[in-house]
């Protein structure tokens, strides 16, 4: 159950201090299906002080969907199942839980006193002095009918041009992953009476694409996929400020569907902090699958589109071109299984090498592409379990003579002048004895 | 030595070659049709096809062609041929004759089959260019004959002789009229033609014989030019209009319908998305069953095995599935039952007005199932000779599978099930479906899928047998419920 990622950041109440993370293993830990991760705070902690941490714990395929197979009109239900208390090495004194759900609509929840429930709300504790490793497992199960969309494969490929243009392919197995869809699916129903008919289906899907991209295409195996609509943003200075508010307290981001984002804290914190935060213009890529998406049902697409050099590929200190890059799937609060990234560069390159904030797999290919004699390195980033949460931005830096650009101009003319030498001589020279 | 090898190779072939030829020879007088298939067969006797397969009278490449379709295709060309023909005869050699035999015949069978239109096609390009060469002859020689300061006529090389030309002017005139083309005119030669004579001391007969008779066949030169101008004209609006029939007639994806509203271009993308939904979200053993018109489409894009396909290789096969959607509910099931059949797929053009779904091609269904099957009759499903699906339809047509299929819960589009494409609100507005259920509708409803319902296992009534016969196979099932409807 918690084979999933996990990635931290973490806050102070007013200065936001990333605290460091590391995985470790506990050799003498109880045999309970756990992984341990360290968290390394700024300042040493003397004995009688007190310091706040906030921990961001993001799980994917964490919510079951019980039924497991709905028909068209009925919603969609699922199971969350958690301890009351926080697994923990250390001794709790004191501990409140609160689950946010989505809706009011609440089948079932196990009690353990002190239990309350307001609203959307439900409040597990306070509970005190617990000792270290103690779990209480409780189980809610409530209506959740954000659109479960899962992404099973997607393979990027980002082939890095020096003549000016990125070439980015990405082709996309997408996959409804929540509660199967059974019987019939009646389009009359689905049509006319929408919301209480396909309620945990989903027609649209947002991808955000980066300012001045151009020629995108939609499209699958049988061919292009008329239903989609480009908006770019044409404001000239680039940046936009949104204001966000952030609640640091308990709360389900129930706008992502099967990632469950809990934010628990040791106090109790109910300050609301408002944060604003710088955002570039972007392109945004509403898309449309040729169907819509029920329970169990497949799409698969490709989406491809255009970027100008200069936004991503800079000169770092020690000679080396590196391409700056977002990692992960230009489609919104989607969650990958299995994302892999090919960053092709171009023809003449040595020596690449990734820089990417969290553990990837990775590995060189080669590619063939036009007029290619040597090949194209190809660098491979893989990653399992990838979700919004990774969106950073990674480098790949590689040495590269700008001798080699002229490689294939050299190549063609050559070929060209051989071709017509060829001609003139074979006119000229006479053969006969 | 070597005489007796050659002798014996030479025997053993002859005997090889009259050995295959009398194989031939035996296959061909053993057919019933003498080795011709039923299409070329129907191309010689018109009534063939439908009188005995009606497969192949149902497409609509086979039919006869229309005269606007004449037009359509070959444009200009359809006046132009028979000066062609004209000009073929003049002289008539051995290859002119060629053209005038190929000409005819193309014509008479492109008459009776508007797919051979293909035939015709080169043929009329042939004739009409030899006749379009003929008028560029005659009008470029009228100019170059007219030119000012060019003394041609004492140049032209020596032709036929002719002793009396000056008296054989006149007849020459009216004799060469009917062979001039269309546009000849009355010329005025006379003041021309006497002044050249004076200048020009006799020379030859033969050069002044030709030299008249090139002076007769010359047209003003303001009107050739203008003619000629008009030909090049004329044969501009022939590319235009060809590259415009190729654009909109010949390369529009059937698959792919759109439409200009006043916002733009509308998309109807259905049969795609529901190729794109089987392949996605079935099985890859399933077997999809539909007609014919759409195997070829399914098996590439949706990838699954269809009961029939364009090849329309097996009449029983197509038969079967015409059969199958004629009938009612419960033999439809066991018909496609016993093929195997998963998903069927139905076209349906009644909600936005596509006319070429499967209810207009029916009645095609019901004959070609009628051939083979005698229990389909066709004027079961017509009322007074007319093919009708509203409230006066027949009872066989209403209950047809093809007609359920088509039309279910389509009532509850709009409220009154009106069709767009027959015009008409249909007959029978409710009901339910029994043996299939509605897996996949389009957007614009225009392809819908629907899944055989599988047996009950047990049926209600024959408790006792059924104990019994737990161990026996769906089939036995079936063929011991012929009076219980087990699916009630």
């Amino acid at each position: 159950m918690v084979d999933a990622l996990a990635i931290k950041g973490k806050r102070k109440k007013t200065t936001s201090v990333r605290l460091e993370v590391k995985p470790i293993e506990l050799p003498d830990a109880p045999p309970i299906d756990t992984k341990y991760f360290t968290i390394y705070l700024a300042n040493p902690l003397n004995s009688g002080e007190s310091t706040t941490l906030e921990v961001l714990y993001v799980f994917t395929h964490f919510l079951e969907p019980f039924p497991a197979e709905i028909a068209q009109s009925e919603s969609q239900l699922v199971f969350y199942n958690d301890t009351a208390l926080i697994l923990s090495p250390y001794h709790i004194k004191q501990q409140t839980t609160f689950i946010k759900t989505p809706s009011t609509k609440v089948e079932s929840f196990i009690r353990m006193e002190p239990t309350n429930r307001v609203g959307t709300e439900i409040k597990y504790g306070p509970y005190e002095d617990r000792p270290p490793y103690s779990i209480s497992p409780i189980h809610v199960h409530f209506e959740n009918n954000s659109p479960f969309a899962v992404v099973e494969e997607l393979v990027q490929e980002i082939e890095i041009s020096h003549w000016g243009n990125i070439q980015v392919t990405e082709h996309y197995k997408l996959v409804h992953a929540g509660a199967r869809h059974k019987g019939v699916f009646s389009r009359v129903d689905y049509q006319s009476r929408q919301s209480s008919n396909g309620a945990s289906s989903f027609r649209y899907l947002l991808a955000r694409l980066p300012p001045r991209v151009h020629s995108v295409y939609y499209r699958d195996e049988i061919g292009n996929i008329s239903s989609s609509h480009l908006r770019t943003d044409s404001l000239k200075n680039g940046r936009r400020f949104i204001a966000l508010c952030v609640l640091n307290a308990r709360c389900f981001d129930y706008s992502v569907a099967n990632v469950v984002s809990s934010f628990m804290i040791m106090h109790l914190h109910l300050n609301a902090a408002f944060a604003i935060i710088p955002v570039e213009a972007k392109s945004e890529l509403e898309i449309e699958p040729r169907y819509p998406l029920f329970g169990g049902w497949k799409a698969t697409f490709v989406i491809g589109y255009g970027l100008p050099l200069q936004d991503f590929l800079f000169e770092s200190s020690d000679d080396k071109r590196y391409l700056n890059f977002t990692f992960g799937c230009p489609l919104i609060g989607m969650v990958v299984d299995k994302l892999t990234i090919k960053v092709v560069l171009p023809e003449g390159s040595t020596d690449p090498s990734p820089v990417v904030p969290f553990p990837v797999e990775h590995h060189l290919e080669a590619k063939y592409s036009s007029l290619d004699v040597v090949g194209r390195t190809v660098v491979v980033l893989e990653k399992k379990n990838f979700v919004p949460m990774h969106n950073s931005h990674f480098q790949v830096y590689y040495t590269f003579k700008p001798i080699f650009m002229l490689a294939e101009p050299l190549m063609l003319a050559s070929a060209f002048f051989m071709f017509f030498v060829a001609c003139v001589a074979y006119i000229h020279i006479d053969l006969s004895i | 030595m070597f005489k007796v090898a050659v002798t014996l190779v030479v025997t053993v072939g002859l005997a090889v070659c009259c050995a295959v030829i009398a194989v031939l020879i035996a296959l061909v007088a053993s057919s019933p049709t003498k080795g011709w298939s039923g299409r070329s067969l129907s191309l010689l006797d018109p009534t063939y096809a439908s009188k005995y397969i009606p497969i192949i009278a149902s497409v609509s490449e086979h039919q006869p062609p229309t005269w606007p379709s004449y037009f359509m295709d070959i444009n200009v060309l359809a006046f132009l041929v028979p000066a062609g023909i004209i000009a073929c005869f003049l002289p008539l050699s051995d290859a002119s004759s060629f053209i005038v035999l190929y000409i005819a015949t193309s014509v008479y069978f492109s008459g009776v089959m508007v797919r051979l239109m293909l035939v015709l096609a080169p043929a009329a390009c042939i004739t009409s260019g030899i006749a379009l060469s003929e008028a560029f002859d005659v009008l470029t020689g009228s100019i170059k004959f007219q030119l000012p300061g060019v003394t041609s006529n004492a140049e032209v090389d020596a032709g036929e002789t002719s002793s009396d030309a000056r008296e054989a002017q006149t007849d020459e005139v009216k004799a060469e009229k009917p062979d001039d083309t269309s546009k000849n005119r009355p010329s005025k030669k006379s003041k021309k033609k006497e002044r050249e004579l004076a200048e020009n001391p006799p020379a030859k007969a033969t050069a002044k014989a030709k030299a008249e008779k090139k002076r007769l066949l010359a047209l003003p030169l303001e009107a050739s030019v203008i003619s000629l101008l008009l030909l090049v004209v004329l044969g501009a609006f022939y590319v235009v209009h060809s590259v415009w029939a190729a654009a909109e007639a010949y390369s529009a994806p059937s698959i792919v319908l759109t439409t200009r509203s006043r916002d733009g271009l509308h998309v109807f993308d259905d049969f795609r998305e529901a190729y794109a939904w089987l392949s996605h979200n079935t099985d890859v053993n399933d077997k999809v069953a539909s007609w014919w018109d759409y195997g070829y489409q399914t098996t590439a894009m949706a990838n699954r095995t269809v009961i029939v396909d364009n090849n329309t290789w097996n009449n029983t096969h197509i038969a079967t599935v015409g059969t199958a959607m004629s009938s009612p509910e419960r033999a439809a099931w066991e018909i496609f039952h016993s093929l195997d059949v998963k998903y069927v797929l139905v076209v349906f053009g009644g909600l936005i007005g596509y006319p070429s779904d499967d209810i207009n091609k029916f009645l095609w269904m019901v004959r070609i199932g009628g051939g083979v099957f005698p229990h389909i009759k066709e004027p079961d499903y017509l009322r007074d000779g007319q093919y009708r699906i509203d409230s006066q339809a027949t009872p066989t047509m209403l209950n047809c599978l093809m007609y359920k299929l088509s039309y279910y819960r389509f009532v509850e589009t709009d409220g009154k099930a009106y069709d767009r494409v027959r015009r008409t609100e249909i007959g029978k507005k409710y009901f339910k479906l029994t043996h299939f259920e509605e897996v996949f509708t389009t957007h614009h409803w225009m392809v819908r899928i629907y899944k055989l319902k599988p047996l009950k296992n047990r049926i209600r009534g024959k408790a006792k047998k059924s104990k019994s016969k737990t161990s026996s196979t769906s089939s036995s099932k079936r063929s011991g419920t012929k009076k219980k409807n087990p699916w009630q």
